[in-house]
């Protein structure tokens, strides 16, 4: 457990940086810490493996103090990863996963097997990597490399300084993703530093939201979410997630959770009226109702329900089955542009694995997110 | 007679002198890595320090040669013990700047890695600082050397030896074949030193930063 009592860190006894931090982290648990820059998060992070040391206060390792602990130790049992992954360039893969065991004077061949150990838990194959020189990897394979040296000598404490910060997007999620199966094999303590909101509800097992050295909010992602404890929580969630980053958005943030369906053995009677009453040109046609699971079969508009003699059909009989659908995680980026691209106004979302029908984004629903999104512009009081 | 007849005729005279020119060079530059390499080292830890010895150097390096070998004469006597000590002092400047320059130059981020692993100064010092730095620290090396081997050629004037003598004696009795032979070997040992130092300096080049 890493315990913060009342910690301070000022520069020229004035500016502090981290001011009166009061927190605990649980073994096992993945906590991240997060907040604009210049907000101590990354202040906080190195002072527990000492690369900052505190002007005041004081920060336990299960009950025990730091500042007793030789700092050379103390950070060759603490994993340490950081954002420019800081592989050593002059160093083979091996050598860098080694420099801790062979710092602590392991033998030669258990450094190795545990070098070969290592990267195939982060999905690198031994045999061919361990002799490359970090320059020869590219950067997801680079950063892997970096988290396999933090858990060398199988430290309990794991320190990340925004490691998935310098890679393209799509290998950060891949990152993201094995450092949680990781973390489900290995169970460590992990402080994990980042600005990425996104990144933080995808990871943490809690989150200490910061400003100016100052935690606001310590909680789940959860709670996070739902009770942001301020405005500026509630900013850093929410409005964040939005304006800054667009393509965080998918498909499941801006369907309609509750879509106009019917029943696939319904009328086209009861089609109409449903349409009339319900305001929509635009129906699902579905296997089943109520809260279960429904499968989506196909569509049904206006133009299926004006041929002659179709009253005797049911919708099964005369409902379109060619359409596009998208999955929850789509981007919003590229719904927008199916939309446009297929001029369409309505576009079913399945599940991805399932199939089963999530919902569906209509213009309307695109509209509702950007209006919740600034809402915070209260109108009725614009001018007090 | 040609300048070929006249070159050999004086083979064995131009080789021994060669040999001297070498022993200069090689001396003098050798006092300057074991002085100039630690020095460089200790400035990149005492930034306060760096001004003043860089300082120091640089005031070696714009004083003209011949002036330098000329003060020091009182105190050194002319011979190979003087040319030595001058030529050290010029080779001093590049190596100590590239030795603190290359281990300044390491990114900061490679370090904290480092010491965020526990590794101790001295640790971070000889595994990653200065096998980082060993390609500028060499190149710094490798022009000290070069430009001894121009410079040794004057030392022939304060009675060191080497291929200056025979440049000097042409120069004074009007004899250009004289000073070919010595000007000569002379940029052709530049260049083969040059060039050896080279491979060198790409062999001991870490592989992953080559």
């Amino acid at each position: 457990m890493i315990e913060f009592k009342k910690v301070v860190k000022s520069y020229d006894n004035q500016i502090k940086v981290v001011n009166g931090l009061d927190f605990k982290i649980n073994d096992g648990e993945l906590v991240v810490l997060i907040g604009e820059s210049g907000c101590g998060k990354t202040t906080t992070m190195k002072m527990i493996n000492r690369l900052i040391e505190p002007t005041g206060g004081e920060i336990l390792i299960n009950g025990k103090n730091i500042m007793s602990i030789n700092p050379i130790e103390l950070r060759r049992n603490i994993g340490y990863v950081i954002q420019k992954v800081g592989l050593l360039p002059h160093m083979t893969v091996g050598d860098n996963i080694e420099l801790v065991p062979y710092l602590q004077k392991w033998d030669k061949k258990k450094r190795r097997a545990r070098a070969e150990e290592l990267l195939d838990l982060v999905n690198l194959e031994p045999s061919q990597y361990i002799d490359r020189y970090p320059n020869e990897l590219s950067g997801g394979q680079q950063q892997r490399v970096g988290v396999a040296r933090a858990l060398a000598v199988n430290p309990d404490i794991i320190l990340m300084d925004e490691p998935f910060s310098a890679v393209d997007p799509l290998t950060r999620d891949q990152l993201q993703e094995e450092l949680l199966k990781l973390q489900d094999e290995v169970k460590k303590t992990i402080v994990f530093v980042t600005h990425d909101m996104d990144e933080a509800l995808k990871l943490g097992d809690r989150i200490a939201v910061m400003r100016d050295g100052k935690i606001i909010q310590y909680d789940t992602p959860e709670n996070i979410l739902k009770n942001p404890v301020d405005d500026f929580v509630e900013y850093f969630v929410g409005k964040d997630r939005l304006w800054k980053s667009p393509e965080m958005l998918f498909a499941k943030d801006i369907m309609n959770k509750k879509p106009i369906m019917i029943l696939q053995d319904r009328t086209p009677a009861n089609a109409v009226e449903i349409m009339k009453e319900k305001n929509v040109e635009y129906l699902l046609v579905v296997n089943q109702v109520g809260d279960r699971p429904k499968k989506l079969l196909g569509i049904v508009t206006p133009r299926e329900l004006s041929g002659k003699g179709i009253s005797q059909y049911k919708m099964k009989d005369i409902m379109r089955t060619q359409f596009t659908t998208v999955t929850e995680k789509t981007s919003m980026v590229h719904v927008l542009q199916t939309m446009k691209d297929k001029k369409i106004k309505n576009l079913p979302v399945v599940g991805e694995e399932d199939g089963y029908l999530k919902g569906l984004i209509t213009h309307t629903s695109i509209l509702n997110i950007l209006t919740e999104a600034i809402s915070v512009y209260d109108d009725d009081r614009e001018g007090y | 007679m040609t300048f070929w007849e006249f070159f050999m005729d004086r083979l064995p005279d131009v080789m021994s002198q060669t040999l001297r020119h070498l022993q200069i060079t090689g001396i003098s530059v050798a006092f300057a890595i074991v002085v100039g390499i630690p020095l460089g080292i200790y400035i990149t830890r005492n930034r306060h320090a760096a001004k003043y010895i860089l300082g120091v150097a640089n005031i070696f390096q714009t004083l003209p040669s011949l002036a330098l070998f000329g003060l020091l004469i009182p105190l050194l006597g002319i011979g190979i013990r003087l040319a030595v000590f001058v030529l050290f002092l010029y080779a001093l400047l590049p190596i100590i700047k590239n030795t603190y320059t290359g281990i300044i130059g390491v990114d900061s981020a490679i370090l904290e890695a480092g010491k965020g692993m526990g590794m101790t100064s001295r640790q971070l010092l000889t595994m990653v600082e200065i096998p980082l730095a060993l390609p500028i620290m060499m190149a710094g090396i490798r022009i000290s050397t070069v430009i001894n081997i121009g410079t040794a050629t004057i030392a022939a004037l304060i009675g060191a030896g080497g291929l200056g003598s025979f440049i000097f004696r042409g120069i004074s009795i009007g004899n250009n074949n004289l000073i070919l032979i010595g000007a000569i070997p002379a940029a052709l040992l530049a260049l083969f030193v040059d060039w050896l130092l080279g491979v060198l300096e790409y062999r001991i080049t870490p592989k992953g930063i080559r």
